[in-house]
């Protein structure tokens, strides 16, 4: 590699920039975002301010039917539903708005025949919400359930 | 004939005058590259959890007429974890200052499965002021441990009982 000197680059009359440490850092960012590619990209969306819960589940997300917990209400297909103050308030398990909400969707599902539910809640969302959300879902007539996680290492 | 790599009389070494790459278009090619490797790449890795609903809060109530089994049922609350079959505690790992003893928790599963040669699925029972994350940690020990199938269920007062 030849460092040239001011004067000698004066009398050359040329510039040319050392361009082989910029190489280097391109050519260790290339590697690490051919690492981190995925041809299907992300198959759920996760909706802002939610902190998903920590797992070292292996099994990848399918494209089913998803319903998002957040800390202030449940929503599906970005439709507020019911917020969690409400599902505080009453005493039975039964949501009904999530309910009849359901209900709908099951039959549109029934008929492609894919009635599995993706629950994504944040982490720090208690039981009892999720409880009573599980079970408006399965009188609803949705029975397979799976919870979204965010992939941790051993 | 003589080979053009010897045409130089001086050796590499003592060749000053080294003609540099032109890399302009091998930078050209990542400028362009690495755009569309950043808008495809995923950073954060997302899994699923299956899980089932106890079967009296399913869509159809159990129409089975036969006895129901017991269960092997790890009981999740912020007094202790509990391992349960039927009416019967085997196991309770009591929560100091809201540390959960998961490590024990695991060793403890471990060691009924192979005790009991239990091979059913392993219902979970969580307290209603558990938050998520907890149920999903012991989730992961719960199939860590070998338990493929796993329910979900609300923990009642007393331990065993389930609601």
């Amino acid at each position: 590699m030849s460092f040239l000197k001011l004067d000698e680059i004066k009398e050359q009359g040329i510039f040319r920039p050392q361009l082989t440490s910029l190489i280097d850092v391109m050519t260790i960012l290339l590697v690490f975002l051919i690492k981190s590619f995925s041809v299907e990209g992300n198959l759920v969306s996760l909706p802002e301010n939610m902190e998903l819960p920590l797992s070292t589940s292996p099994k990848p997300p399918r494209q089913v039917y998803t319903l998002d917990i957040t800390q202030e209400a449940v929503l599906a297909e970005d439709t507020r539903i019911v917020s969690l103050e409400q599902i505080g308030e009453g005493d039975s398990l039964l949501i009904e708005p999530l309910y009849e909400w359901m209900k709908r969707e099951h039959v549109k599902l029934d008929s492609a025949g894919n009635t599995e539910l993706l629950i994504q809640c944040d982490r720090d969302i208690m039981f009892s919400y999720i409880k009573k959300v599980m079970y408006s879902c399965s009188k609803a007539g949705f029975s397979d359930f799976c919870v979204l996680v965010i992939r941790e290492e051993n | 004939m003589r080979l053009s790599l010897f045409k130089n009389k001086y050796p590499p070494s003592e060749i000053t005058d080294i003609p540099e790459l032109d890399v302009t278009p091998v930078m050209n090619m990542f400028i362009i590259l690495i755009p569309f490797l950043v808008s495809m790449a995923i950073f954060t890795q997302l899994s699923i959890i299956d899980f089932s609903l106890p079967p009296n809060v399913g869509p159809s109530m159990n129409s089975s007429k036969t006895k129901p089994v017991p269960k092997l049922t790890v009981r999740v609350g912020d007094d202790y974890l509990g391992i349960v079959i039927g009416d019967q505690l085997l196991d309770s790992l009591p929560v100091a200052n809201n540390i959960y003893p998961f490590n024990k928790l695991s060793k403890r599963l471990l060691f009924h499965k192979q005790d009991l040669n239990y091979n059913e699925e392993l219902i979970i029972a969580s307290k209603d002021n558990i938050p998520i994350k907890t149920v999903v940690r012991t989730m992961d020990l719960s199939r860590e441990a070998g338990f493929e199938k796993i329910g979900l269920s609300s923990a009642a007062d007393e331990a065993g009982d389930v609601e």
